[in-house]
């Protein structure tokens, strides 16, 4: 396969399994389209944890701004869906390089506490402004104008699934022409081997931030996209709890890779969905042995076994 | 050739005994049936809507209900919105119920309103919820409707000056406006407004301070489970009650937590909607029924929210005979009154909110040792007082 093929093949996955999935799901578009953003979100933390070796609790604070910024906009200023998507990458971008600053000082166990600790102040601060954010009971009234002043968002949530598959679709595009290019080469460097890259005289805080900042912006993309499909944005956009649950996601599909955290993000929302559907009341023990097994396994997550088990193929075929 | 008629006299048999069969109305329930909300919700949920069932039968011989039980753990819009919309497009279900927490009830209302799906909520007791679509029908109760007739209570009983001590989140605050508000209306005076964070365990500082400002009383709210019980022995071991403060509450001793707080809740105060101990035929049908299903299950408020809900859903499918005809149903249950386990209650023929008694109950041993709520006073027909936005 030449390089051009390859990146053809790999830019058609995504419209690919979209239209599988609407084929197979056909009334099931608005968990669809959770899908779509939280792929997209937990492609964003991959930046910071597979591509920047940064292990981080707090991700849902850029996701969550992204998403009350989106909200307010949409409510005081204007409610064209677009415009909405910028506001809420400025915000999650800005949330990212503010703490940036702060973090990409501490290293290791320091930096997970200092994530954490980001994101519960910026939860407080949410749930105490009642009047503006509606603390617990949510921000709610949203009600997007047409998409292009053309397409409705309908209730069946056909436009938001296509509207959420295109943006994540850019997106990865975007990331794997990043992740080529000489700052996302230079960011696998930092990861591996900061002392070498600085005495090389590499910014290592520098591109930290930049890579931190450009991950904030994505994940304030999805937070934009959740409020404006979803039409409520909640407290749970900026917990934790939330952030803990895409970490689990990125390391169950393959931290490092973009396909990776694609990929987990499918697999955890379906089994997730199905499994509770099957059994309501005990479905957190079958979710909790999957995880144990693929730690167990995978240990390079799913798409790290997929491809051991193409590669293996692939020698027994030719010997 | 012969495999082909087989399946075709099969087909043919199938079409021709279907309007022998009953028809099948389906109901999605959405709560938590799993996590740290399903023994305080989803079961009491689960076992509200049974023991109506088993006490009641199908709607009409030629009617079955079908519920279907959706998990959803947490406040969470999003996944509550996606849940509904699968319920409605994929399963076809004609109703939604359930909704324990406000923001994941108001996701769910652009489904309702968009899809025209009659909706009775369970629990979410923002004031705004019902508002959301004009298929909401509540059966349950808003912070407001009940801390009104507590503050009037509090009025009556003499009691000048208070110090209110909240839960920091949505219906702590709105307990403590509402209460505020009548308390004041009423000529009382508030000497300080005190919301704890959610997290709280320790609450003697609290306790300490308000001692030292010597209110008459003290108003509190607090959610469900652990911290209520460290509260209520907080106010006895700090003294408060020693020293006069009267506790005045609403939830706190619902009788999923009754037992145990044990004796330190002993003679507390409050007012609420549901009491186990309420007397009257429909509330021991009701408690027979329930305890013959689920042994160890308490009647508590969220079982006979669910349980009146369910007889709302059964109206609605009678007044449409099962079929779908959304503004029918919600026309038939706007404005209808019945005999609940709780009392008398109406849904609102304006609002769709319910209009109930709020009863002052005060915490009493039995002589077999357990804990009751007894009623000891009645604020007839309370509507909900929250700003409707």
């Amino acid at each position: 396969m030449t390089n051009t093929q390859r990146t053809l093949g790999a830019a058609a996955v995504i419209p690919i399994v979209a239209v599988a999935l609407v084929v197979i799901f056909p009334n099931q578009q608005a968990f669809l389209a959770q899908i779509a953003i939280t792929a997209l979100l937990v492609l964003s933390l991959d930046l910071v944890v597979g591509f920047a070796g940064l292990a981080t609790l707090g991700h849902a604070a850029m996701y969550g701004a992204g998403a009350y910024a989106a909200a307010l906009y949409s409510l005081h200023v204007w409610a064209e869906p677009l415009t909405g998507l910028v506001v809420g990458i400025l915000a999650g971008g800005l949330v990212a390089l503010v703490s940036a600053l702060m973090l990409m000082r501490a290293h290791g166990l320091t930096f997970l506490m200092m994530t954490v600790a980001i994101t519960q102040i910026i939860y407080e601060i949410v749930n105490k402004s009642r009047a503006v954010t509606g603390g617990d009971d949510g921000l709610y009234g949203i009600m997007m104008q047409p998409l292009f002043g053309r397409f409705e968002f309908d209730f069946y949530g056909r436009l938001a699934f296509w509207y959420a598959a295109v943006v994540l679709w850019l997106v990865f595009l975007l990331l794997r022409h990043i992740a080529a290019s000489p700052f996302g080469l230079t960011a696998r460097a930092v990861r591996d081997d900061g002392g070498r890259v600085s005495s090389l005289g590499g910014g290592i805080f520098a591109h930290r931030v930049a890579l931190y900042t450009l991950s904030g912006g994505i994940a304030g993309l999805a937070g934009a996209l959740s409020a404006q499909t979803v039409q409520v944005v909640g407290l749970n956009t900026l917990s934790v709890t939330y952030s803990a649950e895409i970490l689990v996601m990125l390391v169950m599909g393959g931290t490092g890779r973009l396909w990776g955290a694609l990929l987990g993000a499918l697999v955890f929302m379906m089994i997730h969905h199905y499994a509770a559907e099957v059994d309501p009341v005990r479905w957190m023990l079958f979710i909790g042995a999957m995880l144990v097994m693929i730690v167990l396994f995978l240990p390079k997550g799913l798409f790290g076994g997929l491809e051991a088990a193409v590669n293996r193929l692939r020698e027994g075929a030719r010997t | 050739m012969k495999l082909t008629k087989l399946l075709l006299a099969a087909a043919v048999a199938a079409i021709s005994t279907a309007p022998l069969m009953a028809e099948t109305v389906k109901v999605g329930v959405i709560g938590p049936f799993s996590g740290p909300f399903s023994g305080s919700f989803g079961e009491p949920f689960r076992q509200g809507v049974e023991t109506y069932v088993a006490m009641n039968g199908q709607p009409t011989e030629d009617i079955e209900v079908e519920f279907i039980y959706r998990d959803l753990q947490a406040p969470d819009p999003g996944r509550a919105r996606a849940l509904a919309q699968e319920l409605v497009a994929r399963d076809g279900v004609q109703y939604l119920a359930g909704f324990v927490f406000t923001p994941n009830a108001i996701a769910a209302a652009g489904i309702s309103a968009q899809a025209k799906i009659p909706t009775v909520i369970f629990n979410a007791s923002a004031s705004a919820v019902v508002s959301q679509s004009p298929y909401y029908v509540r059966t349950s109760n808003t912070l407001p409707q009940v801390s009104v007739p507590t503050a009037q209570n509090a009025l009556e009983k003499g009691y000048r000056t208070v110090v209110t001590a909240v839960s920091d989140y949505g219906p702590g605050v709105d307990a403590e406006t509402s209460f505020v508000k009548a308390f004041e209306a009423g000529g009382g005076e508030v000497l300080e407004t005190i919301r704890m964070p959610l997290s709280t365990t320790d609450f003697g500082p609290y306790l300490q301070s308000i001692q030292l400002q010597e209110p008459d009383a003290l108003f509190v709210f607090l959610p469900y489970g652990p911290p209520t019980y460290s509260f209520v022995n907080a106010y006895r071991n700090n003294g408060l009650d020693d020293a006069g403060i009267a506790f005045v509450g609403t939830s706190e001793t619902q009788e999923v937590d009754l037992q145990s707080l044990g004796e330190a809740a002993i003679g507390l105060e409050t007012g609420y909607f549901y009491s186990a101990a309420h007397e009257s035929p429909e509330n021991e049908a009701f408690k027979e029924k329930l305890a013959e299903l689920f042994p160890d299950a308490e009647p508590n408020p969220a079982t006979v929210s669910a349980f009146d809900g369910t007889h709302a859903l059964y109206e609605m499918i009678r007044a449409t005979e099962g079929q779908p005809d959304p503004d029918a149903a919600i026309a038939a249950i706007s404005g209808a009154s019945w005999e609940s386990p709780r009392g008398p209650i109406t849904i609102d023929a304006e609002t769709r909110d319910i209009i109930q008694n709020v009863y002052i109950r005060v915490v009493e041993q039995e002589e077999n040792g357990r804990l009751v709520n007894r009623e000891i006073k009645t604020y007839e027909a309370q509507p909900d007082y929250g700003v409707q936005d």
